[in-house]
């Protein structure tokens, strides 16, 4: 039996194993590879969640018509037409949308990677914002966390239509830019609202902040920390309610939160002539830091460093940190609704920095601005070391605390706003800073663009992989543009 | 068993390699029909994974699947696929000219909104389902080439567990909702009696 000629005759790779190399394979071929097999695996990894999620809402639906007690006939219509919904949801994602789907109305943000306009989709006439963002910028700050932020955002797709939070549509991208196709909010930001009437009543800060809680909140309860809350970030809409943006982004895409970021920042204003720091921090009086802020207050908001009035100290240290940074975010925009500034405003953001993080001996209410007991409590309670701050075991500790006495937090959404956007038209832009935006060109990826991202192919393989699985669409457009 | 002793099994449906896969468990759930879905509308939006797939991995051995390297669309010993031209004649073409028609003809139909409709409630032609088995013909003779002639560049760039991966989700597809005939099947039997052996498809 034992016939040595017949298990020659066994091909098995032991007997011939394959040595792998990639020794002569071309760097366009390698990158290529990477490409298709980091593709797959994203594909195959929301494959199975693609389902899961169509399963899920077959169910919601059925159990929620099962409580509903209608016709047969009326349940049919219903599941027949969640089945169209879902057949129109794959057919929009075999269609490419792509820039020129879109028309641009007006420039109405700029950030630090972009900027965002008022867009009209051109086969419906829809309007959108949209926010792009210049790979090249984002990969230079920050290489690895672009896959994250894409992660999150796709997470972001799965949340049930929070009020709180901005709906993104789509995305897109093309070599240059990432698109973000969100609703429009046509109220404008926190930040211009501040930078028009300096401060607001304690009324009209309530109301805000009781906003900013449920929406924080919300944000945590999906599981993400923000920690980019600022008045840039929230936006107004239609009726005059809060809305964050800039969720799940700010995580991953802004490398302005590494605590070595920072590191480098200080450091370079230790030195040279131009970003030396004041020693003595009286050298410019507190109203002239004012003053030299509220100049700065947009050119701030535009710049890729981006401004830590906002960001609470364990950030910067890199020590770790939770979801209390957030409501140390909060205190500092109390503060700033109320007293006209941010608590550690100064000349340059080095300055900020140094005193956020020496918070104890900065952080001062100004004797002449009257401000109730209640909400001199809160922020001392906001603006203060993370294991003692209001909110560590959860929103309600801030819902609870008297400042907020009175206020029903169920129905936030449903009260009327101190202040309701007037609109003449569904592109009425009149709350942006529309004019001081003017000198940004209107076109997007234009040809210069693509020729001066085009020629390191080095670094075109990061800038592929990072962005990889970036383009999706959100299941309740397609509902939207049925409906 | 129609392999002799004297023809070696190639390395494709050979362990460690036939096994390789990114996923566990069945495909066949997956691929089903979802409840209250259009039929016409799952076909397409599987068509164009497909397609955008293979082509993935097609530009990864691009480069070597020449004129030369290639002479004719090969899968296999005595399977070489003929090209069938606009005036419906036979020719035998090498594989990247192959190749590049095949997928610029599929492309075509994949941008053409009167065979895949794009604008919501546009219905789709009678003939969708011919057309999408027309297309799962062809990409399946890529597959059968990469596999026969381009594999050890696949063990190389050590991609064989995904191109697994979508070989077996592929087929599975197929088989739900009978796209390939077997006789076309025929140059991979044994990679995908393995696979099925694996339960994947
Ligand atoms: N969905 C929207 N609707 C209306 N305006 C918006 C919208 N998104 C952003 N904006 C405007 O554009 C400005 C900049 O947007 P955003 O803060 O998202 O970008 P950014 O400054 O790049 O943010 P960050 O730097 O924190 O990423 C906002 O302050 C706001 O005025």
């Amino acid at each position: 039996m034992a016939d040595s000629s017949t298990s020659d005759s066994h091909d098995h790779a032991a007997d011939f194993p394959f040595e792998r190399s990639t020794e002569g394979f071309s760097s366009a071929t390698l990158e290529r590879a990477a490409t298709a097999k980091y593709k797959l695996e994203v594909f195959y990894k929301n494959l199975l969640d693609a389902t899961l999620e169509r399963q899920g809402r077959l169910q919601d639906l059925e159990r929620k018509l099962a409580a509903e007690s209608c016709s047969e006939e009326r349940k049919n219509r219903q599941i027949q037409a969640l089945g169209r919904k879902e057949s129109d949801f794959l057919r929009f994602r075999r269609v490419k949308l792509g820039v020129d789907d879109f028309m641009t109305v007006k420039v109405i943000g700029k950030g630090a990677f972009g900027e965002v306009r008022l867009v009209q989709k051109r086969d419906n006439g829809r309007i959108y914002a949209m926010k792009t963002l210049r790979k090249s910028e984002m990969v230079k700050k920050d290489q690895l966390a672009h896959v994250r932020a894409e992660r999150d955002l796709l997470a972001m797709s799965v949340d049930q239509n929070s009020p709180w939070v901005v709906q993104l549509y789509f995305s897109f991208q093309d070599p240059v830019f990432l698109y973000l196709i969100m609703e429009f909010l046509p109220g404008g930001d926190l930040m211009s609202m501040l930078i028009k009437y300096d401060t607001f009543t304690e009324d009209a800060t309530r109301f805000y902040m009781a906003e900013c809680i449920a929406a924080i909140e919300s944000v945590h309860t999906l599981g993400f920390i923000h920690r980019d809350i600022k008045p840039d970030n929230l936006l107004i809409d239609q009726s005059g309610h809060l809305k964050l943006t800039d969720f799940g982004l700010a995580t991953g895409f802004h490398a302005t939160h590494d605590s070595a970021y920072y590191q480098r920042l200080l450091d370079s204003g230790s030195s040279g002539k131009n970003g030396s720091i004041n020693l003595n921090p009286n050298a410019s009086s507190r109203t002239e830091q004012v003053l030299t802020w509220r100049k700065n207050r947009r050119a701030l908001a535009y710049s890729t460093v981006g401004t830590p009035d906002y960001i609470a100290p364990e950030v910067f240290l890199g020590t770790g940190y939770g979801k209390e940074c957030d409501w140390w975010s909060l205190g500092a925009i109390m503060f700033e609704c109320l007293v006209g500034y941010p608590p550690f405003c100064s000349d340059t953001p080095q300055e900020t920095y140094r005193k956020v993080i020496s918070w104890k001996n900065w952080l001062a209410i100004p004797e002449d601005v009257p401000l109730s007991w209640e909400a001199e409590d809160l922020i001392k309670r906001l603006l203060c070391d993370a294991p003692n701050r209001l909110g560590r075991n959860g929103a309600h500790e801030l819902k609870q605390h008297p400042y907020f006495r009175g206020v029903n937090f169920e129905t936030l959404r449903s009260t009327r706003p101190p202040f309701v956007p007037e609109l003449k038209s569904i592109t009425d832009t009149s709350y942006f800073p529309t004019d001081e935006l003017t000198h940004i060109s209107t076109s997007v990826g234009g040809s210069e663009d693509q020729s001066a991202e085009g020629g390191n192919a080095a670094e075109g393989i990061f800038k592929d992989l990072a962005f990889v699985g970036f383009t999706f669409r959100k299941f309740e457009t397609i509902r939207q543009n049925i409906e | 068993r129609k392999s002799s002793a004297s023809a070696p099994k190639p390395l494709f449906v050979t362990p460690p390699y036939v096994t390789a896969v990114l996923v566990k468990g069945s495909f066949a759930p997956m691929v089903q029909l979802p409840p209250h879905i259009d039929r016409d509308e799952w076909l397409a939006a599987n068509v164009f994974d497909f397609f955008q797939f293979i082509s993935l991995f097609y530009g990864t051995i691009a480069e070597y699947c020449t004129p030369k390297e290639c002479p004719t669309m090969s899968a296999g010993p005595g399977v070489d696929y003929a090209w069938v031209d606009g005036q419906r004649r036979s020719n035998k073409v090498p594989a990247p000219q192959y190749i590049d028609s095949t997928t610029t003809w599929i492309q075509g139909l994949l941008d053409d909104p009167d065979v895949f409709p794009t604008k919501s409630g546009q219905p789709f032609p009678k003939d969708h389902l011919a057309t999408v088995k027309l297309i799962f013909k062809h990409l399946f003779r890529i597959f059968a080439h990469m596999y026969h002639a381009h594999y050890d560049k696949v063990l190389h760039l050590a991609e064989e567990a995904h191109l697994n991966t979508v070989f077996a989700h592929f087929m599975c597809f197929a088989k739900e909702f009978d796209l390939l005939d077997k006789k076309e099947t025929e140059p991979l039997r044994d990679l995908i009696a393995e696979l099925e052996g694996m339960n994947l498809c």
